[in-house]
């Protein structure tokens, strides 16, 4: 293998960052001991993640302290969501898209009942930032910080969820960067008919052509005078 | 030669052959208790990133026989234990009793007695069947052991055909600048961490010594094919510091 072969290598960024968010993940699930032992059920269970653009796989599995999240695996999953980043979010962290907006289908393949528990775990999943900060920080300044964690946590949710609505009506209604669903289908439904006018047309011209090739006179070549 | 005048390097010395392991045994015996905080000190925790890597190319699935050689204190034995299953078998083997006592702990703190197995054993030859294993991992183990080719041709027996080796090991930056500044630390840092965490410099000293007594990446590989492993092939990390070498058995 010469130095050029290198970019085979797995990335050492993409892994430092995988394994950051299996820690933040992990942190959660710890400050959370029911999420922790609903997840634990389903210790040895593999979900498949894979995103199309920019596509990115991602193997979650679970173990019963938590889980593991690996790039790459060679066993097959007990599940597997495939679609865009935003409906993968959409998907399995419940994000709320405007009604109406244009989003791609998630492929899902093998075990729902274990997709639905894992996203009910994610949405129901609640971080105890006074005990992770406890050890740090002496008890009475972590559960200060939780109650605002919470509130901070819970005002950026809130924002996120406004700015969603906000950004959707936007995109969708006022910029006219992005039609709506509804616009679309009509579009689609247009097209159609057009074409089916044009292939109807185009059967009414073929028919006229022939009927008017039947009823004229005989042409010189069509007499079968060629000398051929 | 006979085998009672062999020499063999154990950092920048030169040693009768029979002694290099007595030696070995002794620096870990002395590192083991601190082993896994002193590796995250001089490696400033790359090498959990560096193992996560070498979990991916491993290919492991539910089912499978693992051994992780040299495996010290576990890390990478706990994480195939998870990935086998409950109908897979991970070994964990090394050496070193001192360094088996605390990944038996680990182990067994983990919640993966149920399909582990702690052996001592001897890497150049292992004492195993043949084609017993899917995947055969070395993790910064193969330069502590003194006949490298026997125990290559070792591993390759008791591999299963398909089955696959990973070495990670330390190797030769490509970068002679960064080389430059990977030997000032490890020769001027290390040995300090050594004696500050477990007071013995001399056993860091060795580490540092026996990277550049390691085979260099293509000399590793062409040892490899010498074993009889094939479509081998080696993934440089970190600018060469360390290298994955990987090899099937066919």
């Amino acid at each position: 293998m010469n130095l050029k072969d290198q970019s085979r290598s797995p990335g050492l960024l993409s892994t430092t960052a995988l394994a950051t968010v299996e820690r933040a993940i992990n942190t959660a699930l710890r400050s959370d001991p029911t999420s922790a032992e609903r997840l634990a059920i389903h210790a040895g269970r593999l979900i498949a993640i894979e995103a199309t653009l920019p596509p990115v796989a991602i193997y979650g599995l679970i173990v019963e302290d938590g889980v593991e999240l690996y790039h790459r695996s060679d066993a097959t999953p007990d599940v597997a969501v495939k679609g865009s980043p935003m409906d993968l979010a959409s998907l399995l962290l419940n994000w709320k898209t405007r009604p109406g907006m244009i989003g791609g289908p998630v492929d899902i393949s093998g075990n729902r009942d274990f997709l639905q528990e894992l996203q009910q775990i994610a949405n129901d999943l609640q971080i105890d930032w006074g005990a992770i900060l406890e050890p740090i920080t002496g008890s009475e300044l972590a559960q200060q910080l939780d109650y605002s964690a919470r509130r901070l946590f819970g005002w950026a949710k809130q924002a996120a969820s406004r700015l969603t609505e906000q950004l959707g009506d936007y995109v969708g209604n006022e910029s006219g960067l992005i039609p709506h669903r509804r616009d679309v289908y009509e579009f689609g439904q247009d097209v159609d008919e057009l074409r089916m006018d044009v292939d109807r047309l185009d059967a009414r011209i073929q028919r006229l052509r022939s009927r008017s090739t039947s009823s004229s006179p005989s042409s010189p070549q069509d007499s079968g005078s060629s000398p051929h | 030669m006979s085998d009672d005048n062999k020499v063999t390097h154990f950092g920048y010395q030169q040693v009768p052959w029979q002694e290099k392991q007595q030696k070995v045994a002794g620096v870990f015996r002395s590192v083991a208790g601190k082993y896994d905080v002193m590796n995250d000190l001089i490696s400033m925790g790359s090498h959990r990133i560096l193992k996560r890597m070498t979990i991916e190319l491993a290919g492991i699935r539910p089912g499978h026989k693992v051994l992780d050689l040299a495996g010290g204190t576990g890390d990478l034995a706990i994480k195939f234990s998870r990935l086998v299953g409950e109908t897979g078998q991970v070994v964990l083997a090394d050496i070193n009793d001192a360094m088996l006592d605390v990944g038996r702990d680990r182990l067994f703190d983990a919640g993966c007695s149920h399909n582990t197995q702690v052996t001592q054993v001897n890497g150049e030859c292992l004492p195993f069947e043949d084609n017993s294993f899917h995947c055969i991992t070395i993790a910064f183990g193969l330069r502590n052991i003194t006949d490298k080719d026997a125990a290559l041709r070792s591993m390759l027996r008791v591999l299963k055909p398909g089955g696959r080796l990973l070495v990670l090991e330390f190797s030769t930056p490509t970068n002679k600048h960064l080389a430059k500044a990977y030997d000032a630390y490890s020769f001027a840092v290390w040995p300090k961490l050594g004696k500050l965490i477990v007071n013995d410099p001399d056993s860091y000293q060795y580490l540092a010594e026996s990277i550049r007594m390691h085979p260099d990446q293509d000399t590793l590989q062409g040892m490899m094919d010498n074993a009889g492993f094939a479509r081998t092939e080696y993934f440089n990390m970190i600018g060469g510091i360390v290298a994955l070498h990987r090899g099937f058995k066919f």
